[in-house]
């Protein structure tokens, strides 16, 4: 044994997680056996058959955008409307594909209504659990990204309402009183919805939407009660010069997704994952692609729909009774 | 024939669903999910957020008089002043102790008055590869309104000083407790990888092996290893005791003639079983400072004074 062996030996551990995955392999458990293993989604044959026949992958253009959930026999599903837009065909878990039409959005759940256009077919829908607020700790399955097999987890948050999240221009601001007239602009986010529009660093901020700002609180407010997507007018001081700029606003989370640690570590999340009535969250591993479809408990009950892909531990599903009454109101 | 197979069906019937390879239907799917709703309220009751200057972890109350096991680098220094946020989101305040950076293990006290609620530790060797476990914490940071966030796994694989499991782990959870299907604490979350389905955890067994150096404020960080004494000795962990299985050339363990097959026992009094033990109780005694090694050859007891070395700069460590 050389020293380098030996010294690897000594700071096991000391330099990075990475030390330690290098040194851990000998009697791994076989990943048959592990949660999302081969061996236990066995044993959910059941739930399967359940997840299968309800969920429906949505296509534009030859790809996966978002899924959906049956919630008729004449077809109509229900999926998460930010994501859905544009979708043109239903793929079912037998392959079949169905061309879709949109009917109605629900910009308070995020849902959309969808109809199938598939004439004398009759589907098999979603059955609802009766559960309001299921208990933590219960399994959790829904269909993988692919419809070809199922992820698995359990219910791991107590159910609650998300508050709205704001939009966002995408800039740090100075501290009261560094600049004359207004609030300077210390940093610009890169790409992010200021920069695009024109907004530099150094930039002093005097107006939000004609509004006169003198603090910064002042402008997180004014451009914290418009929504992402919405456009808010920014007039700026530069050089001494009075400039005007059309904001459209982007999403907090992921505007500041380059500045969160947390958020790099969880691959792809969805655009929006707040101002949802109430959500049971679960930890099952599923991309943002993987929302809209139904989350089901062990005996193959929908407790609710996958709305938004948080973080690598976090996924946010309507609860069944929302789902529920805003399908009454789509479809009214 | 017949008699075997009656036996196996015993057997079988015995074995609970998390003891299985696997769950094998519906039936052992249900006992997992109702064992899992049984313990995972007690085992709350205990897990708490730390919170200090900018950062966040999390930990678990093992005393009543308020010890929390969390991760080293969540405490970071030894003595340092930090809040520990109970699951009702009342903040009481609490003190450092020590920690050793090679499992992760960290500890702090709470300082307020008043009996705490305990999570108890499991016994030394009692998790194995295979068990199923639930994590415990408060991923991306304490939030009243959404509560402890727990998520399954089961153990992936186990080294002396790291376990790995397939629970999900984020950023905040870092010093949070691994829960075994008996409500015991089995490890403490320290680091996650890529993969987000394999993450490390400190094994108890780092707490029950370093609790008297620990609770001293013994905090050993990749600086104060540096900096610390050196003997010069690799060692295995073994049935016999922890077993030598390298001399360093030139280094104060080959001057005091430690040989390969030397079984270290103690270091200034105290029974060493690990090899954590025994990095922390020399690195944390200055080099040119002396300690007493209690250690075996073959039948023969023995007892050598050793005046610790400078830990040589090795050229692998320069690429950092």
């Amino acid at each position: 044994m050389n020293s380098s062996v030996f010294l690897s030996r000594l700071v096991f551990g000391l330099c990075a997680g990475l030390l330690i995955s290098n040194a851990i392999h000998a009697e791994d458990l076989s990943a048959s056996q592990r949660l999302n293993g081969a061996n236990t989604r066995k044993a959910f044959a059941k739930t399967k058959q359940a997840a299968f026949a309800s969920t429906v992958r949505l296509i534009r253009n030859g790809k996966l955008i978002t899924h959906g959930t049956i919630v008729s026999k004449e077809g109509l599903l229900l999926t998460k409307a930010s994501a859905c837009v544009g979708a043109r065909e239903a793929v079912l878990a037998d392959g079949q594909s169905y061309p879709v039409r949109i009917r109605r959005r629900d910009e308070k759940t995020d849902l959309a209504l969808l109809q199938i256009m598939a004439k004398d077919k009759s589907f098999e829908p979603v059955q609802w659990s009766s559960d309001i607020l299921p208990k933590e700790g219960g399994w959790m399955v829904s269909a993988d990204p692919k419809l070809k097999g199922l992820k698995v987890g359990v219910n791991s948050g107590t159910p609650r309402a998300i508050k709205r999240e704001g939009g966002v221009i995408g800039v740090i601001l100075g501290r009261d009183g560094n600049a004359t007239g207004g609030i300077a602009i210390a940093e610009v986010v890169p790409r992010a919805a200021g920069a695009t529009a024109g907004l530099k660093k150094g930039d002093v901020v005097t107006k939000v939407n004609g509004k006169s700002v003198k603090r910064r609180e002042q402008v997180i407010e004014l451009v914290g009660s418009h929504d992402p997507g919405d456009v808010v007018s920014i007039e700026v001081i530069r050089d001494e010069r009075s400039f005007s700029y059309q904001v459209t606003l982007g999403h907090r989370s992921v505007t500041f997704e380059m500045f969160n640690r947390n958020l790099q570590m969880s691959g792809p999340v969805s655009k929006r994952k707040d101002n949802f009535p109430m959500i049971i969250q679960h930890d099952l591993p599923l991309p943002p692609e993987a929302m809209g479809g139904p989350v089901l408990d062990i005996n193959g009950k929908a407790v609710g729909l996958n709305m938004a892909r948080v973080d690598r531990v976090t996924t946010y599903a309507l609860t069944a009774k929302v789902a529920q009454e805003s399908l009454k109101t789509l479809n009214r | 024939m017949q008699l075997a197979a009656m036996s196996l069906c015993l057997k079988a019937d015995e074995l609970k669903a998390w003891e299985k390879p696997f769950p094998e239907n519906h039936e052992d799917l249900i006992a997992i999910q109702e064992r899992l709703r049984k313990i995972l309220p007690e085992a709350k009751k205990a897990v708490v957020a730390i919170e200090s200057g900018g950062g966040a972890g999390s930990g678990v109350i093992v005393s009543e008089d308020g010890i929390v096991l969390t991760a080293a680098h969540v405490i970071g220094k030894r003595g340092k002043r930090v809040k520990v946020r109970l699951p009702d989101g009342k903040r009481v305040n609490a003190i450092t102790l020590g920690g050793s950076e090679i499992s992760d293990a960290g500890m702090a006290e709470i300082t307020d008055e008043g009996g705490w609620p305990v999570a108890p530790m499991a016994a030394r060797g009692s998790s194995k590869i295979g068990d199923w476990c639930f994590a415990l914490g408060h991923p991306g940071g304490f939030d009243k309104e959404r509560g402890i966030i727990v998520r399954l796994g089961r153990i992936i694989a186990k080294e002396d000083e790291t376990i790995q499991t397939d629970s999900r782990l984020l950023g905040g959870d870092s010093g949070g407790p691994l829960f075994d299907f008996n409500g015991r604490v089995i490890g403490i979350h320290s680091r996650i990888s890529k993969k987000d389905d394999q993450n490390f955890h400190a094994p108890i067994e780092a707490f029950h092996a370093n609790w008297k150096s620990f609770r001293e404020e013994k905090l050993l960080t990749q600086s104060s290893l540096r900096e610390g004494g050196f003997l010069g000795v690799g060692c295995e962990e073994t049935e016999d005791g922890l077993k030598v299985i390298e001399v360093v050339e030139d280094s104060v363990a080959k001057k005091a003639r430690f040989r390969v097959g030397d079984i270290i026992v103690k270091v200034n009094g105290d029974f060493i079983d690990t090899r954590e033990e025994l990095t922390i109780a020399i690195a944390t005694t200055g080099p040119g400072k002396s300690v007493i090694i209690d250690y075996r050859r073959g039948e023969k007891e023995m007892t050598a004074k050793v005046k610790l070395g400078k830990r040589p700069e090795f050229e692998e460590e320069s690429e950092e």
